[in-house]
């Protein structure tokens, strides 16, 4: 741990800073990346697992419990040797926004199936009785309401999606973690630990501290808000 | 305007509905009454398709209400009051009002605005209009729910217990609204615990007990001869 106090090893480490930040970008793409592909997926599993009906239920909830009960790190491997072998070409890079998403969109499926059932049933009836169809009804009054409700979950299914980038280092990603671990181990480089680690750490902690306090806020006013509506019904 | 033809409803194991036939004409002021869980919340909720029959048919203006045609029957021909007045809470009153017409039935923007705006001052809360439903007392949001369904220009308005989750200073308020819309042309089914509200208006009035239509007349005979001993044991607990 001397490195820490070493002025050569964070010498080291700011001679290299552009690696760290394009670990940094390269985590951050993943992210947004495995995010859209996560969304995109959370949305249909949430829409089946509140739709009424059986068969898209059970769909949905195998998918949610497969991957929420398996490791990532597995799931990331599993993925790029499956598709290795069976001979599709696709970058390390691509292999990684799959497995973020496909992780993550069981998570992100689950926050929305919590968030449509937090709507009263009066909701869906007075839409209904009004003529609206399950996909206006769902459009114009239930998702609208819903997104309110899901927003401080989903920032931190955000958050966990950044820091999860760092599985992808186990196939060989340009991740900050793998950027982080290839620097303290690398020839010519090797031995920073303690500085690399805390830098790495830092700039992870700066990019996921600002959106958990956000979703924390998001959440506080909520609570807030339904407080002075249940103030406002009873008086 | 509305038939049902021997409605069952079944709720797992439990029947709430037994049979039930029943005809309603266009433009009549039809009120349910009976002890609770009678099914008569239920029977309006098939009316418009809110629940799915288990056997039996229900026919809006001949046509058969199913899964597949209640959205267009809903539409078309029906708006319903709920007791928990189930406005919007993400939008605004006026969008309450419009949402339906212009999505639903292509009312253009402007027209919308303005039968909302006129039916916004029929039930005296027109200064409302820009605000969220859930800043108002629940007098008021019936009311606007009221307004809600008048917007849709629809022969029928069903009400499911309108005044029954308000605080009693609030019933006359509604009460008053129901009264005044019962002198037009619509076709009005009323479920309500409100017996001098049914006395004014109704038609015709229904006693509804475990299920079943037990006794059906106009208020003048229900509430000076009713024949049936549930009816009168009814009558006599609730008017003290």
């Amino acid at each position: 741990m001397e490195t820490i106090f070493s002025a050569k090893a964070w010498a080291t480490v700011w001679q290299y800073r552009a690696t760290f930040l394009n670990g940094l970008i390269n985590t951050l793409q993943s992210a947004v990346v495995g995010l859209v592909i996560a969304m995109v997926i959370g949305f249909a599993i949430g829409l089946m697992a509140t739709s009424g009906r059986r068969g898209l239920q059970a769909v949905a909830r195998v998918y949610v419990e497969f991957f929420q009960n398996t490791p990532l790190i597995l799931q990331v491997c599993f993925l790029y040797y499956a598709l290795a072998y069976s001979g599709v070409r696709i970058t390390v890079v691509v292999v990684g926004f799959i497995a973020l998403g496909l992780y993550h969109g069981a998570y992100v499926g689950e926050v929305g199936r919590a968030g449509i059932q937090a709507i009263p049933a009066g909701q869906f009836a007075a839409a209904r009785s009004q003529g609206f169809g399950y996909a206006q009804t769902m459009r114009y009054v239930i998702l609208p309401q819903t997104v309110k409700i899901i927003l401080p979950p989903m920032v931190n299914q955000v958050v966990a999606l950044i820091k999860n980038t760092s599985c992808l280092y186990i196939i060989g990603g340009a991740d900050l973690i793998a950027t982080t671990y290839n620097f303290v181990t690398g020839a010519s480089t090797g031995g920073a630990y303690g500085p690399a680690y805390l830098v790495g750490g830092l700039l992870f902690f700066l990019v996921c501290y600002p959106l958990s306090m956000m979703a924390g806020r998001w959440e506080r006013r909520l609570k807030a808000r339904d407080q002075m509506q249940k103030g406002g019904e009873q008086a | 305007m509305i038939k049902l033809k021997n409605v069952h409803k079944k709720f797992g194991h439990l029947e709430v509905l037994k049979g039930i036939d029943l005809t309603v004409e266009k433009g009549e002021k039809l009120v349910t009454i009976g002890p609770s869980g009678s099914g008569k919340s239920t029977l309006i909720r098939c009316m418009n398709g809110l629940e799915e029959v288990t056997a039996g048919e229900v026919y809006i203006d001949g046509h058969r209400m199913t899964h597949k045609t209640r959205a267009a029957l809903n539409r078309q021909y029906s708006s319903m009051v709920f007791q928990q007045f189930n406005l919007y809470p993400h939008l605004t009153v006026m969008e309450n009002l419009m949402l339906a017409p212009v999505k639903l039935k292509n009312m253009p923007k402007a027209e919308a605005q303005e039968l909302a705006m006129q039916n916004l001052k029929r039930v005296g809360l027109a200064q409302k209009a820009q605000v969220y439903p859930t800043t108002l007392s629940g007098g008021q949001q019936q009311r606007i729910a009221i307004a809600r369904s008048l917007t849709m220009k629809n022969p029928i308005i069903y009400f499911d217990e309108p005044t029954s989750a308000l605080d009693p200073e609030m019933v006359q308020e509604v009460l008053d609204i129901m009264v005044e819309l019962s002198h037009e042309n619509i076709t009005m089914v009323v479920v309500t615990h409100e017996m001098g509200f049914a006395r004014e208006v109704a038609d015709r009035v229904v006693f509804c007990d475990g299920g079943n239509l037990i006794e059906q007349g106009t208020p003048e005979h229900f509430f000076t001869n009713p024949e049936h001993e549930r009816t009168r044991a009814f009558l006599s607990k609730i008017l003290r």
